[in-house]
């Protein structure tokens, strides 16, 4: 089985500090790697570059395309969540979901299925008007709209509680089943199967 | 492909438009802002139609240039802060549609309401009935330039002071300003003002695609 992303000796340098250094990884499907590293150890800025919103000083990203060939640009979507979450405050919870371009075609019960599956039942409150981790449901929501190959997450487990990090590591399971990939950030080993490296 | 960047466009139209919507000081801001700078000169110079007539065409420009720079640092500011940005460059679509979805956004909500303002300002300035439809072509064709000039301009200014993006902008607004006052006033004048409004035409045709692709870049920057 061959790595739908290839990572090697990467690295990053602003203003003559190194943000992370020699940083090698493979991502096969189904399978997860753990990005671990304290704050400012740049998580945040490995995760923009394997995406291309940083340009890296050093390395390689390669990407596998449906032929088996690999490419120095992105061969397919992949789903990202930063510390920010892509969440708007004057949409409801079932807007933020619904007009978003992975739910198109999506009847109004799929969402409110996706919606009550990470225990979301306020779905007509205004996101301004919910806590940070009924965002961060909002967030994972989104992630049973579409299968993506892989899916970039910044920090998944802060700002939960018990209930909630269970679910997380219960849909990882499940879409790693499906052959779909992670690559998450954290500050410490997660309870998630994974391949871990520290930055 | 095709089909998949209609989608886009259209869904950042409508998430767009109904938070514009919502917030309804986005577009009642620049509007009242438009028509009390207007009313502010019959105030100050007097009720004479021939002197306030002959000030109309630039009265009214200066008035919708600046009250279309009102809500120019709020075309990205709010998708950087909550993230939404990131999604737009990590898909796999060209930016250059957020980008145009954005600018066209920013039309709805300020070019529209002031071109629509104009014919009120119009007749508080005298400006007599045969002026109407060259000020309104010139303020569509002016107040779209003005919007793909404030989405370099708010890109550029990303994250900082708000009214960085207006001071970005202003200088490069003075063709669309001249171009725009030349239309009314060659009108006024019973002239030809067609070559002014073809200027302006070539402008907003150039600039749809290089303004949008160079605002691309500016909001590239901010991720380095």
């Amino acid at each position: 089985m061959l790595p739908n992303l290839k990572v090697e000796n990467l690295s990053c340098v602003r203003s003559d500090k190194a943000i992370f250094d020699e940083v090698s990884f493979d991502v096969l499907p189904g399978q997860n790697i753990e990005i671990i590293g304290s704050n400012g150890s740049g998580k945040t800025t490995l995760l923009r570059t394997l995406l291309g919103l940083i340009t890296q000083d050093k390395g390689e990203i390669v990407w596998l395309d449906d032929a088996g060939k690999y490419h120095n640009y992105r061969t397919f979507e992949c789903l990202y969540q930063g510390h920010q979450l892509g969440i708007k405050n004057l949409l409801t919870v079932f807007e933020n979901l619904n007009i978003t371009k992975h739910a198109k075609g999506m009847s109004q019960e799929d969402i409110y299925k996706h919606l009550e599956r990470v225990g979301l039942s306020n779905v007509n409150e205004f996101a301004s008007n919910i806590s940070v981790g009924q965002r961060k449901r909002i967030a994972m929501a989104k992630w049973l709209l579409k299968e993506f190959k892989i899916y970039f997450i910044d920090e998944p487990f802060s700002a939960l509680d018990d209930t909630a990090t269970l679910l997380i590591e219960k849909l990882i399971k499940e879409l790693n089943a499906k052959g779909c990939s992670f690559v998450i950030t954290g500050h410490r080993p997660s309870g998630i199967e994974a391949t871990r490296v520290e930055i | 492909m095709h089909s998949s960047l209609f989608d886009s466009l259209s869904i950042i139209l409508k998430r767009d438009l109904m938070i514009a919507f919502r917030r309804s000081s986005t577009y009642i801001t620049p509007l009242i802002f438009f028509l009390i700078v207007v009313t502010f000169f019959p105030l100050a110079l007097g009720p004479q139609e021939s002197l306030l007539s002959s000030l109309a065409p630039g009265v009214i420009w200066i008035a919708a240039l600046l009250a279309s720079l009102l809500a120019v640092e709020t075309i990205f500011s709010e998708d950087f802060r909550d993230g939404t940005l990131d999604d737009f460059f990590i898909s796999l679509e060209p930016s250059f549609i957020l980008v145009f979805a954005k600018v066209m956004i920013h039309w709805l909500i300020t070019g529209l309401p002031i071109l629509v303002a104009s014919s009120i300002a119009a007749i508080i300035l005298y400006l007599p009935l045969d002026s109407f439809i060259p000020m309104l072509l010139s303020l569509l064709l002016g107040t779209s330039f003005m919007s793909l000039l404030g989405a370099l301009g708010a890109a550029l200014a990303l994250g900082k002071s708000a009214i960085l993006s207006a001071i970005i902008v202003l200088p490069f607004s003075v063709p669309t300003l001249l171009m725009g006052t030349s239309v009314i006033t060659s009108s006024l004048n019973n002239q030809d003002f067609s070559g002014f409004l073809m200027i302006m035409g070539a402008m907003l045709a150039l600039g749809i695609p290089g303004l949008c692709l160079l605002t691309v870049e500016a909001l590239l920057l901010n991720y380095e």
